[in-house]
């Protein structure tokens, strides 16, 4: 059984993670507003570095979204962090995610205005929109769950 | 409140004076659950369900009933 301070720190872990994820959510939408490297061409090297930054990025936020993280702490802690209302607020980000891609994928298909738009660019565009709107909606649904508390 | 599910927990841990970290503490679950199945915005599942039961010492029908 856990301990009242297991709860607690669970507790603490838990609102961090909710609003973190949304600062993560924004600063990752700021920055590729920013440099759109799918857009943007440049010094090979430099140019390199800003899409590997961008994919690795984009790959440990949607890790997080996967698997809820706290990777780094107790497995009583863990799976308090990530009971059955994270476990579906997480389940419902991705779904809200995968809608947002198919928006996206079918805006791109059909407005006439981004019909040169190369895969790569396409591919950039979605997975960075879906990514920040599912963070974005898993932060939302984190912070409704724990007001009140 | 979910209007397909009441549910009497938040009266049923006031009855045993408990606050929503002892009984997460005894059901083995977040706070947020706890808070959340009050609030009617998670609806728990059968396993939680009986847990809670037990723990408050009641049945899940009347922890938990469908609106006539």
């Amino acid at each position: 059984m856990p301990s009242n301070s297991s709860v607690e720190t669970a507790d603490r872990l838990s609102r961090k993670r909710a609003w973190l994820a949304a600062a993560a959510a924004v600063l990752f939408a700021v920055n590729q507003t920013i440099s759109r490297p799918a857009f943007v061409s440049g010094p090979d090297t430099a140019h390199s570095a800003k899409v590997t930054m961008w994919a690795l990025t984009a790959v440990v936020l949607l890790a997080i979204l996967a698997t809820g993280g706290g990777l780094f702490h107790r497995s009583g802690v863990r799976s308090l962090i990530n009971d059955e209302v994270s476990t579906l607020n997480r389940r419902t980000a991705v779904a809200i995610g995968f809608w947002v891609a198919m928006a996206i994928a079918m805006g791109l298909y059909f407005v006439p205005e981004v019909g040169s738009l190369s895969a790569r660019q396409a591919a950039y565009l979605i997975v960075t929109g879906s990514t920040v709107i599912a963070l974005l909606a898993f932060s939302y649904l984190e912070v409704r769950a724990h007001r009140d508390a | 409140m979910h209007e397909h599910l009441r549910n009497r927990l938040r009266e049923e841990r006031a009855r045993l004076g408990l606050t929503q970290a002892d009984l997460a503490t005894l059901a083995q679950v977040s706070r947020k659950t706890i808070n959340t199945v009050e609030n009617g915005v998670f609806i728990p599942s059968t396993v939680l369900a009986l847990r809670l039961a037990r723990v408050l010492g009641t049945s899940v029908e009347s922890l938990f009933q469908i609106p006539e």
